[in-house]
């Protein structure tokens, strides 16, 4: 009787642990809802801002977070694939995947804060695309390749060695057989991967801040060389404003727009996972 | 010439074989490029004595005296706070998850968990500036909200659902069978987690805690706004003090410098030790998580 | 497939090339503004009416502070950096070949910002020697200037703050110094003024132009009398700590660069000044 309560017991404390954990995460879901909501309006949505920032809406702010995240994938994602076809495909040797492995790894590794800086000076200076949403797009191709490209090798990994035996056993080459046989089994991590590429780009202020976003009077990007304003920047300017009403509800309201772009993205790419990955495990 | 890469002499003639050598080659490039540059741009700061620079804690870019002493200590109990905080919820949660949900339940919390996990820094930045910060200010009678303190706690509630759901995968996919023999000899469910499951799960926890750290180190925004700025080391381990770590001293500072000048080297030295740390604590990290995997 | 890949090669290079020669065409589109948060208002509402007057022209304001704009104007990476300080010799020498000129857009007085809590208390002046004296850490409670029984929440700003250089140069006569009594260090005029609102005990350093009802300037002793740091005081000279309101450029600037800088120190550029709260001196 005593092993009996004592196990409910620690049962009990850790369901209350992690309950209190679930709620945590539920209460700043609600604090962002909550405050965000007042905000929220047709025009506050498409409407630009003005008075440097205190008032109006998010109509080029959302663009610009838009802009960098589509820029950013459409630049990523090839490069993504095509390096994670190049190791699952091509590489025969075991040192060579795992040095490709390591330096993956380390790219992912990098503060990105660190990526905003050198890659303002290699991009911007050095290739001269200046602070524009190009240089912005570039730097978070960057960020986000190994995002991209983990998920596209799990997904390849999973696939059972059968397709591609029988692959060889036909006399495939390595690209008929990623084309005919990987791919198409695999396209849910490619997919998958593409949304956790444009969710974390979505998220992402400290490489922006300096290379892509400008603050006032930047609205539609005419040429590859204009800044853009983005969601994530005009939050960190409104957030340090923290003692006037209307600022702080327009952070609020540009914080949880920019919360329920990140998690249409991210159930999406559950979705997708759930239903088309094939369950190699239990 | 890629015969060590490749003995399939076939695909030297494959167009596709060279278009994912140039991918794969360009992330080559960059990456080599970038961690060069690191190097590179920081020496000057190296030169002068790395263990003077890593341990001094004057900051003084007028004088072009530089020491990340401060910024150091920073990131480490910044990150030490968030990982306190944020491991007894998450490990919870994650055996909650994994053992005692039903499969249904379970798949709707981790999905909550992984939307979590993908929230923006900068919205966490908002909350800790607006929200937290005051809390913290208020409850323990501090005269300012913006302490090591205050953002030791909001990356621990940043870091949570990530360090939940990347343990949660590691406790599920120890196979059945561990559960199922336990049970059979009359351990209660708990107890066949704790006795068959959690051992063999350890790795790839402890890969995720790592993990979850990793992110915690790099988070600029959110720390940015909640610490304080003071380039100071408190005096005995006072955490409601203000303080500074590396990516808010980068998040603050390096825009005045960005180019060229010791301020700039010794900027990227702060930023090359950052990403050495996060470096190997997220190398151990998935090591750990794929030797579990196994 | 050969011919694809080279197509595709050629379409992506010519697409760069269009983009750089967007960003480096002789006749600018953007101008880019960059550095100091007090003079980011003037320059925002500036660039949006004289926008409106030229429209194939978009002005772009970031703020940032005043080191930031020095050296994004001394390395090319803006067209006018902001300043609301004089450039330091360090900058000078950082920039020699780049010839920095600066035009004077407004002027602005630095206050002594305190929460108003504090001001209402009583504490509505202080001595350079007691702003001193906080700012050391050698003074540590309100009490010791006349106010209530609290700990002084004593605020500093990011070292290259052109607010921060102005004021320390009064307290210190060093553009660079240290304050060892600081309790928080903050960024932007809006990030002060926040701070000092949300608390009831905090002093900081804050543009006269920002002060608003929860954060009030202390008066200033000048000579014999404390000078309160009002538009008028400042625009009389009276106020002891006051600086120009810079917009800094690489060399004498042309086109519609000039244009622009003319337009913020012409009339309709004057007007939009002295709404934003700052002042202008004519003849300056």
């Amino acid at each position: 009787m005593n092993r009996k309560m004592r196990d409910n017991i620690l049962r009990g404390i850790i369901y209350l642990t992690a309950f209190a954990g679930m709620f945590m995460m539920v209460a700043v879901l609600w604090e962002v809802i909550q405050r965000g909501w007042p905000a929220l309006s047709l025009e506050f949505l498409l409407q630009p801002s003005s008075n440097f920032g205190a008032e109006g809406g998010l109509l080029y702010q959302t663009l610009g977070t838009i802009i960098l995240m589509a820029g950013a994938v459409l630049i990523g994602f090839p490069v993504a694939l095509g390096s994670a076809l190049f190791q699952t495909e091509y590489v025969r040797s075991e040192q060579v995947k795992t040095f490709f492995r390591a330096i993956i790894f380390s790219l992912n590794a990098v503060p990105t804060i660190l990526f905003g800086l050198a890659g303002y000076l290699f991009f911007g200076v050095y290739l001269a695309t200046g602070v524009s949403w190009l240089t912005g797009a570039l730097i978070l191709a960057i960020m986000i390749l190994p995002t991209i490209q983990a998920s596209i090798q799990s997904a390849i990994e999973c696939l059972p060695e059968k397709y591609r035996e029988v692959g060889m056993a036909l006399g495939l080459t390595p690209w008929a057989l990623a084309r005919r046989v990987v791919l198409p089994q695999c396209w849910y991590g490619a997919v998958t991967g593409a949304l956790l590429g444009l969710a974390r780009a979505a998220g992402e202020t400290a490489a922006i801040m300096f290379t892509a976003a400008a603050f006032s009077g930047a609205t539609w990007p005419r040429s590859f060389a204009d800044p853009v304003p983005t969601l994530q920047t005009h939050i960190l300017v409104l957030a340090q404003d923290s003692a006037d009403a209307v600022s702080q509800t327009n952070a609020w309201g540009a914080a949880l727009v920019l919360l329920m772009i990140v998690f249409i993205l991210i159930l999406t790419s559950l979705v997708v996972r759930s239903r088309f990955s094939m369950e190699a495990q239990r | 010439m890629f015969s060590f890469l490749v003995p399939d002499r076939r695909c030297h003639a494959d167009p596709m074989f060279w278009i994912t050598v140039f991918f794969a080659g360009l992330v080559l490039l960059v990456a080599i490029i970038f961690f060069s540059y690191l190097i590179f741009e920081s020496m000057p700061i190296w030169e002068q004595g790395v263990w003077a620079f890593l341990t001094s804690v004057e900051w003084e870019p007028a004088e072009d005296i530089y020491g990340a002493g401060a910024m150091i200590y920073g990131s480490f109990i910044v990150t030490t706070l968030a990982l306190l905080f944020a491991l007894p919820f998450a490990l919870c949660g994650a055996v909650t998850a994994s053992e005692f949900l039903s499969p249904r339940t379970r798949l709707v919390f981790k999905g909550a968990m992984e939307i979590m996990a993908g929230a923006p820094g900068v919205v966490y930045g908002l909350l800790g500036a607006a929200l937290l910060s005051l809390w913290i200010k208020d409850f323990f009678g501090l005269i300012d909200g913006a302490t090591l303190f205050t953002a030791g706690i909001l990356l621990g509630i940043m870091i949570l659902p990530t360090i939940m759901t990347l343990a949660e995968d590691a406790i599920h996919s120890v196979p059945g069978e561990y559960r199922d023999t336990a049970l059979s000899l009359g351990l209660t469910p708990l107890q066949a987690f704790l006795k068959a499951v959690a051992p063999r799960a350890l790795p790839g926890v402890i890969g995720a805690v790592l993990l979850g750290l990793g992110r915690a180190l790099g988070e600029t925004i959110a720390v940015m706004l909640v610490i304080g700025g003071l380039d100071i080391v408190p005096s005995g381990f006072d955490l409601f003090s203000p303080g500074q770590n590396i990516p808010s001293k980068l998040g603050r500072e390096a825009a005045e410098a960005i180019g060229s000048g010791l301020h700039w080297n010794a900027l990227l030295a702060l930023g090359a030790v950052l990403f050495f740390g996060t470096m190997l604590l997220t190398g151990a990290g998935s090591w750990l998580l794929r030797r579990n995997k196994v | 497939m050969m011919n694809r890949v080279l197509f595709l090669a050629f379409f992506c290079l010519g697409f760069w090339s269009v983009g750089i020669g967007f960003s480096s065409a002789d006749e600018i589109k953007t101008v880019r503004v960059v550095g100091s948060t007090t003079v980011a208002p003037i320059a925002a509402r500036a660039a949006e009416a004289f926008s409106k007057k030229h429209p194939g022209i978009r002005i772009v304001v970031n703020g940032g502070g005043s080191g930031v704009g020095i050296n994004a104007v001394g390395r090319g990476l803006a067209e006018i950096g902001m300043a609301s300080r004089q450039v330091t010799d360090k900058e000078k020498k950082n920039f020699a070949s780049v010839h920095l000129t600066d035009h004077i857009v407004g002027r602005d007085g630095v206050a002594c910002a305190i929460s108003s809590e504090i001001f209402n208390a009583g504490v509505t002046q202080l001595t350079r020697e007691q702003i001193a004296d906080i700012y050391s850490g050698k003074i540590k409670s309100w009490k010791a200037v006349g106010g209530p029984d609290r700990p002084i929440l004593v605020i500093d700003k990011e070292k290259h703050r052109g607010t921060r250089h102005v004021f320390m140069e009064y307290v210190f006569n060093d553009v660079n110094a240290r304050a060892k009594g600081a309790k928080l260090i903050t960024g932007s005029n809006n990030e002060e003024r926040s701070k000092i609102a949300q608390s009831d005990s905090a002093v900081g350093m804050l543009s006269a132009a920002w002060l608003n009802a929860d954060v009030e300037g202390v008066a200033l002793k000048k000579g014999d009398t404390f000078i309160a740091p009002t538009v008028e005081n400042i625009q009389s000279g009276m106020y002891p700590v006051i600086r120009d309101l810079l917009f800094i450029t690489a060399g004498e600037p042309k086109g519609i660069l000039k244009d622009f800088i003319d337009f913020v120190r012409g009339e309709e550029g004057r007007s939009i000044v002295t709404e934003s709260g700052y002042v202008f001196v004519p003849g300056s």
